[in-house]
């Protein structure tokens, strides 16, 4: 009996949760889910940050609609659990509107269904995994998948560097596997022969058995589907082991901790941008040095596309001209040419973001523009 | 590239033996696994870290910080884990130290942010190659330190009154305080110098891998524990074998199958081990 009336209530606040009386509410209530501690802190901090900063600049123009904005914060640790309880606790409150979170794909995708069943919006700025924002009509990426960054470093490997054959170590999550296989893919593509395939678990700090496995394959150059830290950390092991060659990696890599981490191993390790600290563009100068004073140090990618997506919300609260989940829904798939600090984003019929690359190389110590 | 394996092995192996002798000594005395020796080692971390980025760059004495360090905080866990819940059963215990695991960590990440620390490199030059393969300095004395404190210990139990209060306390504590042995005293100094073991290796870690962040004390603890349960987590030499074992295994298991078994394959030995010979391969029942 008991438990009858507990999955009773169960239910009723389920379906509560999930139809959301709207009762008029007087702010335009946002939710963010971002890795604030745990492995991937700096990327959780820069999306923090910059959500904050762009709250605050859209509320000092008066908002969207005459409301302003007001955030609530999750810490999911980067962990799928974490985010998944996160995604039960905001659809569960009707006051929200919709979510900016989480920064892996793994994360953003064990929340998904949650998001999907209450009907609120869940927009990603780094999502880049091809299956996320395809997978449920309330999920959208700002970011592009590896479907669109790969061949540009696939590219950059053969037709620039005239490099033939390369070994590829990736972290084995969804996002790893997904770089891993675009890179490979468009790499062949180009002629380019990938010689040997490993990978390791997140938390692995032991890289010296599989860069030496990677090693005795004897590829022209390593590809490295990683984020910052193991970027540095498998970059420091192999200078130790005295290997030298070209290292490729995906825009997971352009972080100013990949040098604070990496030092001289780090030279000379390509990445990619759709947002430059160091562009010249007055709007990004200026995000940058507020950031910068504000926080101590320069916002990386997550940053730009955090910061993008707060925008991309009021627009599209502007544009549906209604408070409603899915009159905003339908405003945000709709967006076109919105023109962000990382690049101009317009959404696929997959809800994805198609996106320009650069390259980027560590010259000294210091990204810069590969030419 | 079958010897450069071996040789990673056997570095890698060197940091699973000294944590595997961790779980040992608190296991030979208590019959009983503190889970949060991976965090001591992730703090003597730390305390390695912050010698050298802000006093001294002196690895010796980063060293002793760690050991220092953990010596503490071994110390603090059997005061609360284990001296407070005497005469409770094991289990109170043991969920304590996973509950200290668990704190240790947060309080870490909490007190220096989580973000992965760089650790300056020591002695990584190599020392000599032979048949392709390079040995680095590190690589040559964290092989010797492993060894060298194995040693020691062994001295310490053996032939020194200490050892042999231990030994007592670990046969049988009630029989060794009816004796008028401070057995207290004994059980503390124990879980000190196994904290303390924990710590140091810790600093060597993060100077292997030069990194330091506060989740990297959960596999290496679990490491450590499966090495000293491979090995005969009730012998030191046990302890040693089974580290240096598990290094060269996991290592050779990179080359002949592919990176991403490797894990497998030590958790297997874990497993294994535990229902067929939970004694290992040197342990005894009731040794040390």
């Amino acid at each position: 009996m008991q438990n009858k009336w507990h999955s009773l209530v169960g239910v009723t606040l389920l379906v509560g949760g999930a139809t959301g009386a709207w009762a008029a509410p007087s702010t335009i209530h946002i939710a963010l889910t971002a890795p604030i501690t745990g492995d991937y802190a700096e990327y959780g901090n820069n999306f923090k940050h910059s959500v904050e900063l762009a709250i605050e600049e859209i509320n000092g123009k008066g908002g969207a609609l005459g409301k302003k904005f007001e955030l609530s914060v999750g810490d999911s640790k980067g962990d799928p659990k974490e985010s998944a309880i996160l995604a039960q606790k905001w659809t569960s409150d009707s006051t929200i509107l919709a979510e900016i979170g989480d920064f892996t794909s793994t994360c953003c995708m064990a929340s998904q269904p949650i998001y999907n069943r209450a009907g609120v919006i869940q927009l990603s700025p780094t999502a880049s995994h091809t299956k996320f924002a395809s997978g449920s009509k309330w999920s959208f990426s700002a970011y592009g998948t590896q479907y669109w960054e790969q061949p540009v470093m696939a590219s950059l490997a053969v037709d620039k560097l005239k490099l033939k054959t390369a070994a590829i170590l990736y972290i084995n999550n969804d996002w790893g596997v997904d770089t891993q296989k675009f890179f490979k893919e468009n790499f062949e593509k180009r002629g380019g022969k990938i010689l040997a395939e490993e990978s390791y678990f997140s938390g692995e700090t032991d890289f010296n058995a599989v860069l030496t496995k990677l090693k005795g394959a004897k590829p022209d150059a390593l590809f490295i589907a990683t984020m910052y830290n193991d970027g540095a950390l498998i970059s420091k092991q192999r200078e130790k082991m005295g290997w030298n060659l070209p290292v490729i990696g995906s825009s997971a890599l352009y972080s100013p901790q990949l040098i604070q981490l990496g030092g001289t191993a780090v030279n000379g390790v390509y990445s990619n941008v759709s947002f430059f600290a160091k562009d010249p563009d007055p709007r990004i100068q200026s995000f940058v040095k507020t950031f910068e004073t504000r926080y101590g140090n320069s916002p990386n990618f997550a940053a730009a596309l955090a910061y993008d997506c707060v925008y991309l919300l009021a627009e599209a609260v502007k544009r549906a001209n209604a408070m409603d989940r899915s009159a905003v829904r339908d405003a945000l798939a709709a967006t076109k040419d919105f023109k962000g600090l990382a690049g101009s984003i317009t959404f696929t019929q997959d809800r994805d973001a198609i996106k320009s690359y650069k390259p980027v190389q560590v010259v000294n110590g210091d990204f810069q523009l590969v030419k | 590239m079958f010897l450069q394996q071996l040789i990673n092995g056997l570095a890698q192996g060197s940091l699973f033996a000294l944590i595997a002798i961790s779980f040992s000594l608190v296991w030979g005395l208590l019959r009983m696994v503190n889970f949060a020796m991976g965090e001591v080692y992730m703090l003597g971390a730390y305390a390695g870290w912050l010698v050298v980025m802000y006093a001294t760059p002196n690895l010796g004495v980063a060293l002793v910080a760690g050991f220092v360090i953990g010596w503490i905080v071994g110390w603090f866990i059997e005061k609360v884990a284990f001296k407070a819940m005497r005469g409770v059963p094991h289990i109170a215990s043991l969920v304590c130290t996973i509950g200290f695991s668990f704190f240790l960590k947060e309080l870490a990440s909490a007190l220096f942010r989580a973000e992965t620390k760089s650790m300056p490199s020591y002695y990584s030059d190599t020392a000599f190659t032979f048949a392709e393969a390079n040995i680095s300095y590190l690589q040559i004395i964290m092989v010797v330190i492993a060894v060298v404190m194995m040693v020691l210990l062994q001295i310490l139990f053996y032939r020194t009154k200490i050892g042999l209060a231990v030994r007592a306390v670990a046969l049988d504590y009630r029989t060794a305080s009816l004796m008028g042995m401070k057995v207290d005293r004994v059980t503390s100094l124990a879980f000190s110098l196994s904290g303390a073991l924990a710590g140091f290796v810790g600093v060597l870690a993060a100077t292997y891998y030069n990194a330091v962040n506060a989740s990297m004390g959960f596999v290496a603890g679990l490491k450590g524990f499966t090495a000293a349960v491979f090995g005969g987590i009730t012998s030191i030499p046990g302890a040693i074998l089974g580290g240096y074992l598990l290094g060269a295994i996991e290592n050779l298991s990179v080359k002949y199958m592919s990176s991403g078994y490797r894990d497998l394959v030590s958790y297997f030995i874990l497993i294994t081990f535990l229902l067929f010979r939970p004694n290992g391969i040197l342990g005894k029942k009731a040794k040390l």
